[in-house]
């Protein structure tokens, strides 16, 4: 017979995949509508004279909006779990969550474009048809894996929360994580992409951001290109990692002071993270050093 | 970010105009749930809880515009989550106590105001006293944003239980804490509250904000959260119920979308189906 402990350890690595694909679909769904850190830069680009063709949206915060997808799906998946299949209902819930992120997102690309009127910024409605539809894209498939996680990890292991709480939780989590670490890829990277990398930004650039694309203007959807090929996995492996390493220290140890071990598991990993951090902080700092002057060799102001 | 000038946000309504609508609507919306409920021992009224909810997302939804247009960018969800925790935490408190010291439960509510007020009135004072943030109206809208908050979770949580119990000696009766608190359901009625009171001015945060169109994406915003309540509410109330709660959302939600559709096409610089950006000319 097969060992309890590797039924167990399948499980929390299908928890793993699943935040990892839904980490990477969440920071993805970010990069399409300029939401978080990238936004102040898109905001800021039609009053500083740059017009622009890149949808801007915020919704009050990446965490409290992506913790209301992933709450309202799961509420909705947990009224359908009386009557339906796990399966369907889990897909129907993140639909319903996906149709909200769209509504979401309309009004606040829209909202904001109307607000800067007086900087001569258009409100292109292929733009809203044309990106609307990729947001939901990926936010359902960011949402689908969130709200599984959940429900494996309200079911299968045990956790006392009901399943609408977890995705609060859980969807508050991938919101932050995809706030704090693809999303510098698309806002320090992509929007600065003609300044030397590593440059930092001068005050004189707020708002000129590359608004041209290989062919044509650019648009949420040449970012998400770009983002895919570093901003969207790191995220996605951050999110992954976090759901992980969380649910294999809680479930590894078994028997007497089995949660005394997991916590003292938590704190070493914590502080194995903090020190890997300060090494890739250090060696970030020597490659590039401080901000250079342009007669130094650095970018120009 | 400052993407925003500095000042007091203008706007036809006045803010103690907005207040009235937000503290009596949300009041008149819970309190007719929850009574017009009792006496026809039914639960078909719930939906009067989801239309205070609106009126009082509203009204703190007019209160985020008031302070962050002192030129709070980023801070517009961080501001609103605080006042919404203490929100929750006061509804809860005053729902819990009818119960704990046994009086009737319409009190609640009332309770629950008062308190989120008073903590509401500490933070601001907080804010701009300790934390220098000198803003000149933050104590008035962090008692209206927390005062707000609370009566949006209360109604959304009688939308849902149809009640204002929160606990009950007998196990079979549907209380909050059943209904509400157990299933998780809170989870969509914290955030969904939130989003009413912080999503609208974040989403047509910019100079040229005006106040008509910001409240009806708060009107537009409450009935689909509105909606999904109802929703929830299928596994509390049963069908007819929801399906009141669900269609009456919808229809809001329909009704002031088109209204904000109109107002952004009436605001924006102009509304175009595709084309280039503006040349330096038209830019001068």
């Amino acid at each position: 017979m097969t060992d309890p402990i590797i039924i167990d350890m399948g499980i929390v690595a299908l928890t793993g995949a699943l935040a990892t694909i839904g980490g990477a679909a969440e920071d993805l769904e970010s990069d399409v509508g300029s939401q978080s850190n990238p936004n102040s830069q898109v905001q800021l680009a039609a009053q500083m004279d740059f017009p622009h063709r890149i949808f801007n949206k915020a919704i009050s915060g990446e965490p409290p909006a992506y913790g209301l997808w992933c709450a309202s799906s799961a509420v909705v998946a947990a009224v359908l779990l009386e009557s339906m299949s796990v399966f369907f209902a889990l897909a129907i819930g993140s639909l319903v969550g996906a149709i909200l992120l769209g509504m979401f997102s309309v009004t606040a690309h829209m909202g904001r474009t109307a607000s800067q009127s007086r900087f001569k910024q258009p409100l292109y409605m292929d733009m809203v048809i044309g990106h609307v539809p990729a947001i939901m894209a990926h936010g359902y498939v960011a949402v689908f894996c969130i709200i599984s996680f959940s429900y494996i990890m309200n079911t299968i292991m045990g956790h006392p929360f009901p399943l609408p709480l977890l995705a609060l939780f859980w969807g508050v989590t991938a919101g932050a994580i995809g706030s704090s670490t693809g999303d510098v890829h698309y806002g320090a990277e992509r929007e600065f992409q003609n300044q030397p990398f590593g440059c930092g930004l001068n005050a004189s650039f707020s708002g000129n951001i590359v608004r041209k694309g290989e062919v044509g203007l650019r648009n949420g959807m040449d970012n998400v290109w770009a983002c895919a090929k570093f901003g969207g996995p790191v995220t996605g492996l951050a999110l992954g990692l976090t759901v992980f390493l969380d649910n294999w220290r809680s479930t590894i140890f078994t028997g007497d002071n089995a949660e005394w071990f997991a916590i003292i598991a938590g704190l070493i990993i914590v502080v194995v993270l903090i020190l890997l951090n300060r090494i890739v902080e250090l060696n970030g700092r020597k490659a590039y050093g401080p901000y250079k002057d342009e007669e130094e060799g650095g970018a120009t102001a | 970010m400052s993407a925003v000038e500095g000042g007091p946000a203008g706007g036809g309504i006045s803010a103690t105009n907005v207040a009235i609508l937000g503290i009596v609507g949300g009041l008149v919306g819970i309190y007719l749930a929850s009574i017009l409920n009792d006496i026809t021992a039914t639960t078909y009224f719930s939906f009067f809880g989801g239309i205070g909810a609106i009126l009082a997302g509203v009204w703190g939804a007019d209160a985020v515009r008031r302070v962050c247009s002192y030129g709070l960018g980023t801070g517009v969800p961080s501001i609103g989550m605080v006042a919404l925790g203490m929100g929750i935490v006061a509804a809860i408190f005053g729902l819990a106590l009818c119960y704990v010291i046994n009086i009737p439960v319409v009190l609640g509510p009332i309770i629950a105001f008062i308190v989120a007020a008073i903590i509401g009135l500490i933070m601001g004072t907080m804010a701009n006293k300790i934390l220098n943030m000198n803003i000149p109206i933050m104590e008035r809208c962090m008692v209206e944003i927390a005062g707000a908050g609370c009566l949006v979770m209360i109604a959304l949580c009688v939308t849902i239980s149809g009640t204002l119990v929160f606990e009950s000696h007998v196990a079979t009766d549907i209380t909050i804490l059943t209904s509400v608190v157990q299933t998780g359901f809170i989870a969509l009625i914290f955030i969904g509250g939130a989003m009413i009171i912080l999503h609208p001015f974040n989403a047509c945060l910019g100079p040229d904000e005006s106040q008509d169109r910001t409240l009806y994406v708060g009107v537009e915003k409450g009935g689909i959260i509105m909606a999904l309540s109802g929703v929830a509410s299928l596994m509390v109330l049963g069908v007819i119920p929801a399906a009141l709660t669900i269609v009456i959302g919808l229809l809001i939600w329909i009704v002031y979308f088109t209204k904000f559709i109109n107002l952004t096409k009436r605001d924006a610089h102009k509304v175009i189906g595709t084309g280039l950006l503006p040349t330096e000319e038209e830019l001068q």
